[in-house]
């Protein structure tokens, strides 16, 4: 446990104020109603402008290094996102790959120029993908086929990726590609910058359960991505993608229990108090105020695990297994709380067949929301991916023996 | 008691299996959502080439044992129609099929088919269905009924208990997919059947389908002896059933990983088609509700039920 001293603690009083005032006068009080059912082009004209907003206030990337336009201390940060969370404001999802793994990937394994070029253009609306998994290479990422060949000072690539997340919206593209073929898997990989107007790029939507599209396939035919393009060494691609995939997960997942604490809990009691037919209130059975109860306790426990993950990473004191443990265990309470979301809500909450875009995991289309959430526990590392990290990274057990 | 089905019913339901894949298989349901109002002429010519509409489930034994095999088989292929609800039509009116429905707010999945059915709620009033809204997803519709009579409290057991069998196909077929996806899905150098975690989610999903199986076949033998508590044995497999789903559906779709949300699979069709059978006419909590105050402190009579009586 860290203990501010009097004068920061001052100062976070004083910055949450500053925060307070801020959202009562830049959250748009009707971004959900108009956010509901809205077009491909109205959500990114939506995200776009909400970023800018946030950029003009400071709030865009707190976590970036102060001369990039960054620099909130770990304890602001929190601030920042709890009091972001208790307004409700929209959360930043296109934006999202830009501000975190292409930023700390630039940071941490990027050249200065690369720095120079790409950052401040974040700022300025540029978005992201990630081209990382393949049809063949979903949890066991190594394995990927995607082929970069060298010809020059140039590659040529070609395969195809899967569930890129806002793939028609980006445009780059964090990518792994295979450039030594012949190395041992994880030592044959590379990591580019790939521009999504070269030629050869096809993207694809993949429509889901929930019936939208943020999923896409993307078939690489032949695309050039100059050599200076390249993130880190040649063939560390995979070194480069470790150093960077779980550095930003502390904090995001804050912002995620901070989220489901605030308005997804709050949205939770409401509906159980809400009228049924028959006048009576589903609060009104013990079983009920029981669910929440331990629903409550659970997200205390979760946000409690958060800032300490943040905390620790901040001060080196983080167990190795520390991201895992917050990623699993939001997975399974975050499909847990829709599921009863979706039973209290019943028919009528099946009838609700749209949510609106730019909120967080729970937006009160119990329904949609419990099949979305099913999103959690499959990528960003499997729950059984998680689970084999906090036994072996975390508890130190043997690895499983590979099956002959 | 014997209340394996016979070896007559099974065979039934082998040749309902095979009737259906050669009738289109997993295209049905895809081809009857793209058009509600093919499915009587996707599916009812087999049907009626099986001879599923001469079965009598509530006459005799043997019918009442293939009915619910067909169920399963239908539920296998999530075949586009209302099997197990036709099946249960009973039989002192002139309809085609019973739907049992919540008394607020009556839905079923009858869209795009034009028969006659009947509609009872759980306490035993029985309705026509005269009309039905458009159709919303899988196939479910708002039925607008008029009032018959309070005679239905017999006929709605069955009327629980086929679509349980029907949902139980679902779940055999969701093992299936998944077991064979996982024996084929290829990652860190072996096939994910190889990790021990992998098994036993399976194994875990196996027991409730197993268990689901055992407790379908005992519901089946008290409601074809027309026991007194036919209908309290009908809830406790609904609950069974639902609870089994969810269990099934929740490690099928883990274990799919993210294309088992996506229509390219199987699975996906079967797992949005399985959930106006867990929804309707009541989900989990409803159902455990209305169970518990039915069998309020004397509980389930049970397998043993007369025996432990003698004992006393």
């Amino acid at each position: 446990m860290t203990y501010e001293l009097p004068d920061e603690m001052a100062e976070l009083d004083e910055f949450r104020a500053h925060v307070r005032r801020w959202c009562a006068d830049h959250v748009p009080a009707d971004w959900r109603a108009l956010q509901t059912a809205a077009t491909d082009d109205e959500f990114v004209a939506f995200q776009k402008a909400w970023f800018a907003e946030l950029h003009s206030a400071g709030f865009a990337v707190p976590h970036w290094p102060r001369q990039w336009g960054g620099g909130m201390s770990v304890g602001e940060q929190i601030v920042l996102y709890q009091e972001l969370a208790a307004h409700d404001a929209p959360r930043l999802v296109l934006a999202f790959v830009g501000i975190h793994h292409a930023a700390s990937t630039l940071l941490v394994a990027g050249s200065d120029a690369q720095r120079r070029r790409h950052l401040p253009a974040i700022l300025d609306g540029e978005i992201w993908v990630q081209g990382f998994s393949e049809p063949e290479a979903g949890s066991d990422l190594a394995s990927l086929r995607t082929s970069a060949r060298r010809d020059g000072e140039q590659f040529v690539v070609n395969g195809q990726k899967l569930w890129a997340s806002g793939g028609m919206h980006a445009d780059w593209c964090l990518l792994l590609a295979r450039t030594d073929p012949d190395a041992p898997k994880r030592k044959g990989i590379s990591y580019f910058m790939m521009d999504m107007t070269s030629p050869g790029i096809d993207v694809r939507p993949i429509r889901n359960a929930v019936g939208d599209s943020h999923f896409c396939e993307v078939f690489l035919n032949d695309v050039v991505i100059p050599a200076e393009n390249l993130v880190g060494a040649e063939n560390a691609g995979w070194q480069v993608a470790q150093a960077t995939l779980g550095a930003e997960r502390g904090m995001t997942m804050l912002e995620l229990a901070e989220r489901l604490g605030n308005a997804g809990f709050r949205w939770l009691v409401e509906e159980c108090g809400r009228p049924r037919p028959d006048g009576s209130r589903p609060l009104d059975d013990s079983s009920v105020r029981d669910t929440l109860a331990r629903f409550e306790t659970e997200i205390s426990g979760l946000r409690g695990l958060c800032r300490n993950v943040v905390e620790g990473h901040d001060t080196g004191a983080g167990g190795p297994a520390d991201p895992s443990i917050v990623k699993l265990f939001y997975s399974e309470l975050l499909q847990r709380i829709t599921d009863f979301g979706a039973d209290i809500g019943g028919l009528a909450a099946h009838t609700v067949l749209t949510k609106p875009m730019s909120s967080g995991w729970e937006s009160g289309a119990w329904v949609l929301d419990f099949i979305g959430s099913w999103e959690w526990t499959i990528p960003g590392g499997a729950s059984e991916i998680q689970r084999t990290i906090i036994g072996e990274r975390g508890l130190g057990l043997p690895r499983e023996p590979v099956s002959s | 008691m014997i209340i394996d089905l016979s070896e007559e019913a099974a065979e039934f339901g082998r040749q309902a299996l095979r009737a259906f894949e050669a009738a289109g298989g997993d295209g049905l349901v895809q081809r009857a959502e793209v058009d509600p109002s093919s499915r009587e002429a996707l599916v009812g010519p087999v049907l009626a080439e099986l001879g599923a509409w001469d079965l009598e489930p509530r006459a005799d034994t043997d019918s009442l044992e293939a009915a619910a095999a067909l169920c399963r088989s239908a539920g296998y292929w999530a075949l586009p129609y209302p099997v197990a609800e036709r099946l249960s039509r009973p039989g002192d009116l002139d309809v085609d099929g019973l739907v049992v429905v919540a008394s607020d707010r009556p839905l079923a999945t009858l869209a795009g088919l034009d028969l006659r059915w009947a509609a009872a709620t759980l306490d035993g009033r029985r309705h026509r269905v005269t009309g039905t809204s458009a159709g919303g997803p899988a196939f479910r519709s708002r039925l607008e009924l008029s009032p018959l009579d309070t005679d239905g409290v017999a006929d709605v057991a069955l009327a629980l208990v086929l679509p349980c069998w029907t949902l139980l196909g679902m779940l055999d077929r969701a093992m299936e997919l998944t077991i064979s996806h996982v024996r084929l899905r290829q990652q860190f150098g072996q096939p994910l059947s190889a990790f021990q975690s992998v098994q036993f989610q399976l194994t875990d999903a196996e027991v409730e389908r197993t268990g689901l199986d055992m407790l379908a076949k005992y519901t089946l033998w008290s409601v074809g002896e027309g026991r007194d508590e036919a209908l309290d044995d009908a809830l406790a497999l609904r609950m069974a059933a639902l609870e089994a789903a969810e269990v099934v559906f929740r490690v099928t779709h883990q274990l799919h990983g993210a294309v088992g949300f996506c229509d390219e699979t199987t699975l996906s069709w079967l797992s949005r088609y399985s959930q106006p059978l867990r929804r309707l006419p009541l989900g989990l909590s409803a159902t455990r509700d209305l169970l518990t105050s039915r069998l309020d402190r004397h509980g389930l009579v049970g397998l043993y039920g007369a025996e432990r009586e003698v004992a006393q």
